[in-house]
């Protein structure tokens, strides 16, 4: 591992171990140990990234950004391989510390704009929210959304289902409910009701939430 | 040589299958009407081949049980060709099932059936060219007139196996299912692009306006409000007032009863046989004018009126506007079918849980179709008691059976381990119900009710006989004296009611009918033992049925539970009634 990735891995630990309300020195050095297999705590330190403060460890501001900024790559990447590539639990562990170093700027607003600025990573800790996301939350709504977010009577092409439970989306999907496939909302109180080629589906919002569907405006 | 009917739910199998064979298996407009395997046999331009008809499937990765039915019959050996029947308007669903269906190696035929409603819609598909591309015979049809099925049946005779374009995967992978059914997608979405042809038109059917209406709230709910009001007029009010009238008055009052007791009066003159025949407990007095003269004009009127319903697509949409209320009770709106069904035949319905996805919802069905869903004859019955009683008791007992069912089944749903499956409903079109369906359907169930029921009818007229001839039903009568008259308020003359419910619930409603109308129980009383029958031990029919699809065990538990709840509740609701009245507050 270079230099840089081990720093931005460490970044990364420390910023989840925040997460969790752990900021002593000592688990902090242990866990960064875990995972890059060296102490480079002190590294981050003389670059800048944080400061020592007797046994707490503090952000320093670019630090806060930058550890900000990895992790969010790292669990958009786990995101995108899981949701959209479909990799199990295990392979995706194993290429998302990979993928996020070679991320750009653009490709990762690219792909949080593809995923609906998804707000969890797989093992359910939050993503913090990029720029476009603020944009997207503000005034420009997304092009991929839920089939709960569109409007009765706008149709959306699906680009991905959630992978949660297997048997419902094997369901959905022999139901003709696969990516590439046009849809329709017809109705969503008391159900969704979606039409598909010729087909109605009555849904329940929380399958609904679960389908991905690039908007296409009213046919 | 078995041939194979295979196709997604409600695309009109078993139309084909009828169209092939002669023979008539139950047709409707909802998803999940062929729950049991039916067999067959056609004659195709002289050969004999049997024809096998399945439950709609999806998929081959079998989920739910009637799936399972459809994947064990596809994977024996002596399948000579498949004919998957296929919605020609809907065909990204039917070549997803087609490409699955390739894989197993087996001769296919694709049906494309419903080539009227597809070219309706605008939809035209090359034939020839698809047939091509999938290297397997395709043919159209029209089921519902017959048009194309000599074609389908020359078809048939030189199936021949296709080529696959995917390979099979073990399906215990599901990230590999996942991915196949993706490449599946992309193979269909490219044979679509190729041969099919689509001009939307712009005009909007009335059946799809209806349609609309039918499952939105506001207008969802006094829709179903009049269809119910409707129902009652029909099945209540006319068949159950004025038909029944006629066939137990007139018909076997002034002619039916008096003929065959003159017959016997001057041919017989052995007194128990006399009594056997024509007594208080004879087979023409009590079981013949009981099915035939008070339930018979009832279950017709009721089977019209429920084909009608079932044909037109109307039933399925009730799935979106009860889900809410299902829900709270650890179901989904889908249940909402085998309940339904329950109001025509327990039994069937219970076979119809097998829609359902997991095992709780399945035992949880079963225990409402039990307790608190009255069939077919019994509602009938019970609709033809209370329309001459008052609208008051009509509401008491309303209120009471809707209330055992939301408390029994929130109860049962926190008692009862697992899961309720996320609800995903298709909804078939709104189409004009065929009379002629409707008829062949109404008469295959009423010889069915003539073949199960009478029988049974004559079976309990016979007990009760004999237990009266020997005292035993005096004996019984004493024992069950607490119950009956302390508990429930009722004359001893009831307890031969509940016997006769035992072999089939609306035997016993019509015990009470007649209890009723002759004056022997008063307005309380009537309605106590009619919610107690309503509640009361599912016929013998049912019980089977459900140690069948239940196993022993859960058939057995449920049992015991609604032979005791039932009596309890009536218990409960006796002294209620009694004590409001006692303070002035109502009378029935």
């Amino acid at each position: 591992m270079e230099h840089i990735q081990k720093i931005e891995e460490a970044l990364s630990v420390v910023w989840e171990e925040r997460e969790k309300g752990i900021s002593g020195k000592d688990s902090l050095r242990a866990s960064i140990i875990d995972k890059v297999k060296e102490d480079t705590l002190e590294d981050l330190a003389r670059e800048g990234y944080i400061t020592l403060n007797k046994d707490a460890v503090i952000f320093t501001r670019i630090g806060e950004i930058k550890a900000k900024d990895i992790t969010r790559r790292q669990r958009l990447a786990e995101r995108l391989l899981m949701d959209v590539l479909e990799l199990s639990r295990k392979e995706m562990d194993s290429s998302a510390c990979e993928f996020e170093h070679i991320l750009s700027k653009e490709v990762e607003e690219s792909i949080c704009t593809l995923l609906a600025h998804p707000k969890e990573c797989p093992h359910g800790l939050s993503i913090p929210p990029g720029d476009c996301c603020v944009k997207a939350n503000g005034y420009l709504e997304s092009i991929v959304v839920s089939v709960s977010k569109l409007n009765p009577g706008e149709a959306g092409k699906i680009v991905y289902v959630l992978t949660r439970g297997h048997p419902q989306l094997h369901k959905l999907m022999s139901l003709g409910v696969v990516p590439g496939t046009v849809i329709t909302l017809h109705q969503v109180f008391p159900s969704f009701v979606i039409q598909v080629e010729e087909t109605q589906l009555a849904l329940e919002k929380e399958l609904a939430d679960e389908i991905y569907v690039k908007r296409l405006g009213r046919l | 040589m078995n041939i194979v009917l295979v196709g997604n739910p409600n695309v009109g199998k078993s139309v084909i299958f009828n169209a092939l064979t002669g023979k008539y298996v139950t047709v409707s407009n909802y998803p999940g009407t062929t729950v049991e395997v039916a067999k067959g046999v056609g004659k195709f331009s002289g050969h004999t081949l049997s024809v096998i008809d399945t439950p709609g499937v999806n998929s081959l990765t079998a989920h739910s049980e009637d799936e399972k039915v459809t994947k064990d019959i596809l994977s024996r050996s002596d399948i000579s060709a498949i004919v998957q029947v296929a919605d020609s308007k809907n065909m990204k669903r039917s070549l997803l099932l087609t490409l699955e269906l390739m894989e197993l190696n087996i001769p296919l035929v694709l049906n494309l059936n419903m080539s009227d409603e597809a070219k309706e819609r605008g939809i035209k598909i090359d034939i020839k060219k698809l047939s091509e591309k999938l290297g397997i015979d395709v043919a159209e049809t029209i089921a519902i007139t017959g048009e194309g099925i000599p074609r389908l049946k020359e078809a048939i005779l030189k199936a021949r196996p296709a080529r696959s374009f995917t390979a099979a995967v073990k399906a215990e992978d599901s990230k590999d299912a996942i991915a196949l059914l993706n490449k599946r997608g992309k193979i269909a979405d490219n044979l679509i692009k190729e041969t099919m042809t689509t001009s939307r038109s712009l005009k909007r059917r009335v059946s799809e306006i209806i349609g609309r209406l039918t499952i939105r709230p506001l207008s969802g709910m006094p829709i179903l409000f009049l269809v119910l009001t409707f129902m009652y007029l029909f099945v209540g009010k006319l068949a159950a007032g004025r038909g029944v009238d006629f066939f137990e008055n007139i018909l076997f009052g002034k002619y039916v009863n008096p003929a065959v007791a003159g017959l016997v009066d001057n041919f017989i003159h052995i007194g128990i046989i006399k009594e056997f025949l024509i007594g208080e407990y004879g087979i023409v007095t009590m079981a013949i004018t009981y099915s035939l003269a008070i339930i018979f004009p009832i279950v017709t009127a009721f089977f019209l009126f429920f084909g009608v319903l079932e044909d037109s697509g109307y039933l399925p949409r009730l799935s979106i506007l009860s889900d809410r209320i299902f829900k709270s009770i650890g179901l989904n709106g889908r249940a909402i079918l085998p309940i339904i069904l329950g109001l025509g035949c327990g039994t069937m319905a219970t076979l119809t849980a097998r829609i359902l996805d997991t095992k709780k919802e399945r035992i949880l069905v079963t225990l409402l179709l039990t307790l608190a869903i009255p069939c077919s004859a019994q509602l009938g019955v019970i609709i033809g008691i209370l329309g001459a009683l008052s609208a008051k008791a009509a509401i008491i007992w309303l209120a009471a059976i809707l209330f055992v069912m939301v408390v029994v089944g929130y109860t049962a749903s926190r008692i009862i381990p697992g899961a309720r499956s996320p609800f995903i409903q298709e909804i078939p079109p709104i189409r004009m119900p065929q009379i002629s369906n409707i008829v062949t359907k109404t008469f295959a169930r009423l010889k069915w009710y003539l073949k199960e029921a009478v029988p049974l009818f004559i079976l309990g007229t016979i007990i009760l006989f004999i237990c009266d001839k020997t005292g035993v039903l005096r004996v019984i009568e004493y024992i069950s004296r607490p119950v009956i008259v302390t508990l429930l308020g009722l004359p001893g003359k009831v307890t031969q009611v509940f016997i006769l419910g035992f072999l089939r619930r609306d035997y016993g409603a019509a015990g009470l009918y007649a209890l009723s109308k002759n004056g022997l129980i008063d307005g309380v009383q009537t309605v106590v033992s009619i919610v107690v029958i309503t509640l009361f031990m599912p016929c013998i029919a049912q019980f089977f049925v459900t140690i069948k699809e239940r196993g022993v065990k859960t058939a057995c538990a449920i049992a015991t539970f609604v032979f005791i709840f039932s009596f309890f509740f009536g218990g409960l609701l006796n002294f209620m009634l009694r004590y409001l009245i006692a303070h002035g507050v109502a009378a029935v």
